[in-house]
C-alpha cells in the first residue's frame, strides 16, 4: 500500500504530538514520584520478576478478587499483549513498509482475530458493568472510561475489518480511522486512570514484601532542634515508592469495598482517603508534601487491618493512617482524649490500662536464662481487658508443659507500644521499644499468643533496633509440636468449627496454616469462613480501636455477623483481641432461639483434647 | 495578657492507693502520679485564651515535691511559656487556706490578670484554693465556668449552676477562676513542645520562702472505706412491720 508524502507528514506530525505529549505527562509525574523520600528496592529481583509475572501476566489479583470482571479485564490485557506486534506492524506500514511478510501477517492474524473478538467480549462486558450495574465501588461517572471503551472497540472492529481484503480507497480509510484511535489513546493514558498500563507493572515490581510497611520515625530526644524540624518535616512527605502508588491507582475500589470501617458504616474510603485525595496535590504542588491532605478523621477509623492493602491490582500500599495519625499526634498535638489517657497510661505505668502491678503476670513461673521460651503475656493477657482469655494463656502453657517445653514470664514486660505505634505517638514507642529491648537482651526465643505484640516485637523492632532473639505466635509453636508429635490431640466435640484470622497474623505475619493445623487435629468438622486467610475481615479491634471510646459505624460488629452467618457452633482465633471483640460481638448479635456461637483460642481447643497418656 | 494556670499533681486514677504505715497519708513509693485530670482543662483554655488575644504568657504553677516538675513540663509541653515550682519537703500540706497563702506570697509580685485552675483536685477535691488565692490577692473570682470571653480589662464566664441552670457574669480582671471540666478539648504535647519545654524557665521556690506560718490542718488518721452489709428482717404482722419501718424511718435515716 503507498503512502504519499504529504500522508506521511500528517502521520509523522500526528504521532510525535501523541508520544511527545505521552512522554511529557508521564516523564511530569516521574520527576514528582523521584522527589519523594527514601529509594526504590532493588533487592530480591528474581521474586519480584514472579511477582510481576502473575500479577501483571497472568493478572492473578485482579481475577481473585473480582473473577468476572477480573478476567474480563484480563481478555483485554492479553489482546493488547497479542496486539503489540500489529500495532508496530501497522505504523510501520505507514512510515516505510511492513515489518511481517504478508504471509506471516495472514498466519498471525489467526490468532489476533479470536483475540480482538475476546477483547471487544471484555470491554463491552466491563463497560455493561460500569454504565449499568455501576457498582459503587467504581466511583461517579467516568467519561474517558466511556471514551476508552469505544477506542477498544472501533480499533479491534477496524483490525478485523481491514483483514477481509477491502478496495484501497476504504482500506487507507479504515488505516487512518484505526492508526488516530491509537494516538488518541496514547493521549489519554497519562491522563487519566489508564496511566496504570504503564505504571502498574513498575509498581507491583517495587511494592513491599512487607506489610504494613510505614518509614520508621527515629526520634533522638537529645538531638538538636533543626534535625528535629527536618525529622518533622519529613513527616508530611510521600516515599517515593508511595508517590508512585498515586499515579498507578486505577481507581477500581477494591480497597474500599473490602476495608473494615468503611463496611461498617464509617466515612474511611481508603480509595479516595489514602490515595485519589493526594493525586491532585501531588500535581498542583509538584511536590511530595501532601500527607497532610489525608482526611484526619477518616485516618483515626482505620484498623490498619491492611486488608486494603492486600487487595490492590496495582500493588499499592493503599493504608496510610500511619502517616496522618502521626502527622497528628508528633505534630499538631491533635489527641482524641481517650488516646491521651492511653498514652499516658503507656507513659506512666508501661501498659496499656496504668494497671500498677499484674496478679495473673505473677502467676507464671518468671523466665531465667535455663528456659527456652520467654512467654510473652502482653498487655490484653496481663491486665486482664477479657478475664475470659486468661483461660487461653493458661491452656497455652499446659500444652507446653505438656509437651515439656520450659518458659517463663518477664517481671519487667512492658506494653510492646502496638498501640502508641498504630497511633501515631511515635515517642512514646520509642520509649517502650527501648524499655523492652533492654529487658529482651539475653533473650533467644519468645513466645506469645498476642499477634499485635508478636508484629512489633519482631517485624516492627527490627526496622529500628537489631533483635537477638526471634519471635513465634503461640499457634506456630502448637502446629509445630503436633507435627512433630510431641503432643498428641484427638478429635473434640466442638461440634461445627470455623476459624477467624487475625489481621495481625494472616496478613502481616503471614501465619495461615498453623493455626488450621492445630485446629483441624482437635475438629473433624471444620470449615472456612467466606474471608479467610490474607482475606480475612478484620474484627474492628485493629489500630488500637479497641481503645476508642465513640464509633459512629458497625465496624466492630461485622466480623461477628458473619460469625453468626456462617452457621458454626464455635469460632476459633488466634488473637487476643479478636477473641475480646467475638465475645463482646456475639452476645447482643445472636438471634432468639439460637445458641451462641463459642469463642475459643487455638490454645483451647487443642488443650481441650490433649492426649496425656502418650 | 498574663495567665497563670495552678495545676496540681494527683495519684493516677488507676493506681493502688495502699495506706502510709502510719495511717495519714498513702504510700506514694508504687503511686504513678499523673497531671490532675480538670487542670488540663485550664491550661487548655489558658493557651486558647493567649491564641485568641494574640498574646501574653501563660506561666504553670505547681506546689508539690520534685516530682512535680514533670506535671509542670507537661504543661510546658502543652505550650505555657514558664513555670513556678512552689518546693515542698516532707508531709505534704492538704489545707487549702495555707496552700493558698504560700501561692499568694509568690504570685503576687507577678501582677496576673487571669488565674486559672481546675474545677477541684481529684485527690482530696477541696475545690478551694483558686477562689481563696484570688481573694488574698484581691481578685474578683468566680467556680465552674462553661465558657470565657475577655472583653478589654474585664472577663465574662459562663457559671454552671444546679440542674442545668448556669448564668453569665462579668468579673473585672485580674480574675480568679475555676474551670469545668469538658469546656474544651485539651491538647496533647507535640514532639516540638516536648522537645522546646527542656529550655523553658521553671522558677523554684523552696518551701521557706513560701510558707509563712505553721500547718492549721493535719490529717488525723486514712481510711479505706469498708464496705458491710446490714440486713434487719423485720418479723410480725402487717401492724408491727409498718410501725417498725415508720421508726427506721424517723430515727435511723430521718427522712420523716
Amino acid at each position: 500500500m503507498h503512502f504519499s508524502i504529504i500522508e506521511k507528514v500528517i502521520l509523522a506530525g500526528l504521532t510525535l504530538a501523541s508520544l511527545g505529549s505521552f512522554g511529557y505527562e508521564v516523564f511530569r509525574r516521574v520527576a514528582i514520584v523521584n522527589k519523594g523520600t527514601g529509594s526504590f528496592p532493588f533487592d530480591r529481583i528474581p521474586e519480584r520478576l514472579f511477582r510481576v509475572f502473575r500479577e501483571v501476566f497472568l493478572h492473578e489479583k485482579v481475577i481473585r478478587e473480582r473473577p468476572f470482571p477480573g478476567l474480563m479485564h484480563a481478555l483485554v490485557f492479553w489482546g493488547f499483549l497479542v496486539f503489540g506486534l500489529v500495532t508496530i506492524d501497522h505504523f510501520a506500514i505507514g512510515f516505510y513498509k511492513p515489518i511481517m511478510s504478508e504471509s506471516a501477517h495472514h498466519a498471525y492474524s489467526y490468532i489476533v482475530i479470536p483475540f480482538a473478538i475476546l477483547v471487544i467480549f471484555g470491554i463491552v462486558s466491563l463497560a455493561y458493568r460500569r454504565f449499568i450495574t455501576r457498582p459503587k465501588a467504581l466511583g461517579g461517572m467516568s467519561p474517558t472510561s466511556g471514551l476508552v471503551a469505544v477506542f477498544i472497540v472501533v480499533l479491534m472492529g477496524t483490525y478485523i475489518y481491514g483483514e477481509t481484503g477491502l478496495s484501497p480507497l476504504v482500506w487507507k480509510i479504515n488505516w487512518w480511522v484505526h492508526s488516530v484511535i491509537i494516538l488518541a489513546f496514547m493521549y489519554l493514558i497519562p491522563r487519566s486512570k489508564h496511566l496504570h498500563l504503564v505504571l502498574g507493572p513498575f509498581n507491583i515490581f517495587f511494592r513491599s514484601f512487607s506489610q504494613p510497611d510505614h518509614t520508621p520515625v527515629h526520634i533522638d530526644l537529645e538531638g538538636d532542634e533543626d534535625e528535629l524540624d527536618a525529622m518533622l518535616n519529613d513527616l508530611t512527605k510521600l516515599t517515593k515508592n508511595q508517590a508512585l502508588d498515586i499515579f498507578s491507582c486505577v481507581e477500581c475500589g477494591r480497597c474500599t469495598d473490602v476495608c473494615p470501617a468503611n463496611r461498617g458504616g464509617g466515612i474511611l474510603d481508603p480509595k479516595h482517603h489514602f490515595i485519589m485525595d493526594l493525586r491532585q496535590p501531588l500535581l498542583d504542588g509538584k511536590d511530595v508534601s501532601v500527607l497532610d491532605q489525608i482526611n484526619i478523621e477518616a485516618g483515626w477509623e482505620c484498623t490498619t487491618c491492611q486488608a486494603c492493602t492486600e487487595v490492590c491490582p496495582v500493588g499499592n500500599h493503599v493504608e496510610k493512617s500511619d502517616e496522618i495519625r502521626r502527622l497528628e499526634v508528633l505534630v499538631e498535638g491533635r489527641v482524641p482524649q481517650e488516646y491521651q489517657k492511653l498514652f499516658t497510661n503507656l507513659q506512666e505505668t508501661g501498659n496499656t490500662e496504668g494497671a500498677s502491678s499484674s496478679p495473673f503476670a505473677d502467676s507464671f513461673p518468671v523466665f531465667t536464662a535455663d528456659k527456652e521460651y520467654v512467654l510473652w503475656l502482653g498487655c490484653f493477657a496481663r491486665h486482664g481487658l477479657d478475664p475470659n482469655f486468661n483461660k487461653s494463656v493458661e491452656n497455652f502453657t499446659k500444652i507446653l508443659d505438656v509437651a515439656g517445653v520450659t518458659y517463663g514470664v518477664l517481671a519487667e514486660e512492658q506494653c510492646s507500644g502496638d498501640p502508641a505505634n498504630r497511633l501515631g505517638d511515635k515517642l512514646t514507642y520509642t520509649m517502650l521499644r527501648e524499655h523492652n529491648l533492654e529487658q529482651l537482651s539475653e533473650t533467644k526465643k519468645v513466645v506469645t499468643l498476642c499477634p499485635h505484640c508478636a508484629l512489633n516485637l519482631g517485624k516492627e523492632y527490627s526496622q529500628y533496633d537489631q533483635i537477638n532473639y526471634t519471635v513465634e505466635h503461640h499457634t506456630q509453636v502448637i502446629g509445630r509440636l503436633i507435627d512433630e508429635g510431641k503432643i498428641k490431640v484427638k478429635m473434640g466435640e466442638s461440634g461445627k468449627v470455623t476459624y477467624h484470622d487475625p489481621c495481625n497474623l494472616s496478613r502481616m505475619l503471614d501465619i495461615v496454616d498453623e493455626p488450621r493445623t492445630a485446629i483441624k487435629a482437635a475438629s473433624s468438622d471444620f470449615q472456612e469462613m467466606d474471608e479467610s486467610g490474607r482475606n480475612t475481615l478484620c474484627c474492628g479491634a485493629g489500630g488500637a480501636l479497641w481503645w476508642k471510646k465513640e464509633t459512629k459505624g458497625r465496624t466492630h460488629l461485622v466480623r461477628a455477623e458473619q460469625v453468626i452467618e456462617s452457621g458454626a457452633d464455635t469460632v476459633v482465633t488466634g488473637c487476643n483481641f479478636c477473641f475480646g471483640m467475638m465475645k463482646q460481638g456475639l452476645g447482643p448479635m445472636t438471634p432468639e432461639g439460637r445458641e451462641e456461637v463459642i469463642v475459643k483460642d487455638v490454645a483451647d481447643i487443642v488443650a481441650e483434647n490433649l492426649v496425656y497418656d502418650l | 495578657m498574663k495567665i497563670a494556670v495552678l495545676v496540681k499533681q494527683v495519684p493516677s486514677s488507676e493506681s493502688m492507693l495502699p495506706l502510709s504505715s502510719d495511717q495519714t497519708w498513702i504510700d506514694e513509693g508504687q503511686v504513678s502520679f499523673v497531671m490532675n485530670p480538670p487542670d488540663s482543662f485550664a491550661i487548655e483554655e489558658a493557651l486558647l485564651l493567649r491564641e485568641k488575644i494574640g498574646e501574653g504568657e501563660v506561666v504553670i504553677v505547681s506546689m508539690g515535691p520534685e516530682r512535680v516538675k514533670k506535671t509542670i513540663k507537661e504543661g510546658l509541653a502543652k505550650g505555657a511559656d514558664r513555670g513556678i515550682h512552689l518546693e515542698e519537703e516532707g508531709k505534704i500540706e492538704t489545707d487549702p487556706l495555707s496552700n493558698s497563702k504560700s501561692f499568694s506570697s509568690v504570685l503576687k509580685e507577678e501582677n496576673f490578670d487571669l488565674i486559672l485552675t481546675g474545677l477541684q483536685s481529684d485527690d482530696t477535691g477541696m475545690g478551694q484554693t483558686g477562689v481563696l488565692l484570688g481573694e488574698l490577692l484581691g481578685m474578683s473570682t468566680a467556680t465552674l465556668a462553661m465558657e470565657t470571653e475577655v472583653q478589654g480589662d474585664s472577663i465574662r464566664v459562663k457559671r454552671e449552676l444546679e440542674s442545668g441552670w448556669f448564668q453569665w457574669v462579668k468579673l473585672p480582671l485580674p480574675a480568679s477562676i475555676s474551670i469545668q471540666s469538658g469546656l474544651n478539648t485539651p491538647r496533647y504535647p507535640s514532639l516540638k513542645g516536648i522537645m522546646g519545654a527542656k529550655r523553658k524557665e521553671i522558677k523554684c521556690v523552696s518551701s521557706a520562702e513560701h510558707r509563712s506560718g505553721a500547718q492549721t490542718q493535719f490529717m488525723e488518721k486514712v481510711f479505706v472505706p469498708q464496705t458491710s452489709k446490714q440486713t434487719e428482717v423485720i418479723e410480725g404482722d402487717a401492724d408491727t412491720a409498718v410501725a417498725r419501718i415508720i421508726e427506721i424511718l424517723k430515727s435511723d435515716i430521718k427522712v420523716l
